[in-house]
């Protein structure tokens, strides 16, 4: 017999943060595959010129897409952490022991990254948007209209 | 069921004597994920927080990609991050696709998928030239 039998009788996993963390690591890693192909098809079209490119990007500068951009900065940092608190429970010979702190220390460094880039990545946008746009536009214009008015 | 021990739940069991495809597997996720943490976090933060994609344009990829260090940056970023996320992929479809035939069907679309953005991505920056 190449393989064993797989006799399942329910859940292997017994809950907790840590299994929770474990479906969060593959929801994220499944939905980072999904946005690395895109990113790819988008960044090919340089090959096809200054105008079909920038064309491509003014999509993605409404605020829409950088509230979506603050969801993939979420997901990348929040896979990073998760990461490397999983390398550290697997190679640290105590790391088994310290699982809960462990978890802890991870939210803790997530949230000290994550808090200050959304607040840049927010007040910088709408720093460039009124700086670039026509004199008279506003915040509310900026968040509300699908593309900007000016060019590049 | 006797003597049920942890193994015999475990889906991606090697054959009997087999090879040792799964823990290469296992341990190049940690030395990519490594590398995807310096890589991958970079990238973001030189696009989104150090620069804002909202001036992106042509001009600053060309400008990138005139020196090669940064078109090496971008294809280590890109081969590391297909075999990391295919291979996660590849985990999450053996956990959760019972039915064997839609199970190879998926694996392979996956590793077809993977390869043709790969050999895109790799062309696209082997190929660009700046058109000023």
């Amino acid at each position: 017999m190449a393989y064993q039998e797989i006799v399942s009788t329910g859940s292997v996993y017994k809950g907790r943060t840590s299994m929770w963390l474990y479906l969060f690591h593959r929801i994220t890693g499944v939905a980072l595959f999904g946005y690395l192909l895109l990113h790819i098809i988008s960044t090919a079209l340089i090959l096809a010129g200054p105008e079909i490119y920038e064309g491509a990007e003014a999509i993605y500068k409404n605020f829409y897409f950088r509230l979506g951009e603050v969801g993939l900065m979420a997901a990348v940092l929040a896979h990073a952490i998760n990461g490397l608190r999983i390398i550290t429970v697997d190679l640290w010979k105590k790391g088994s022991d310290y699982q809960k702190s462990l978890n802890v220390v991870a939210l803790l460094i997530f949230i000290g990254i994550f808090v200050p880039t959304t607040y840049r990545m927010i007040t910088s946008y709408f720093d460039i948007c009124i700086e670039k746009s026509s004199p008279g536009t506003t915040v509310v214009d900026c968040m509300v209209r699908p593309l900007p008015d000016w060019k590049s | 069921m006797q003597n049920t021990t942890r193994t015999d739940w475990g889906r991606r069991q090697p054959p009997i004597g087999g090879s040792n495809f799964e823990l290469y597997a296992w341990f190049f996720m940690r030395v990519s994920g490594l590398f995807l943490v310096l890589l991958a976090a970079g990238h973001m933060f030189i696009m989104h927080v150090f620069n804002d994609t909202l001036n992106l344009d042509y001009e600053f990829v060309a400008a990138r990609w005139d020196t090669p260090y940064w078109r090496t940056f971008d294809w280590l970023l890109l081969a590391l991050s297909i075999l990391h996320g295919t291979n996660g992929l590849r985990i999450v479809m053996h956990d959760n696709i019972a039915n064997k035939l839609h199970r190879s069907l998926a694996l392979y679309s996956l590793y077809f998928v993977s390869t043709a953005f790969f050999v895109l991505g790799t062309y696209v920056l082997v190929a660009f030239v700046r058109q000023s």
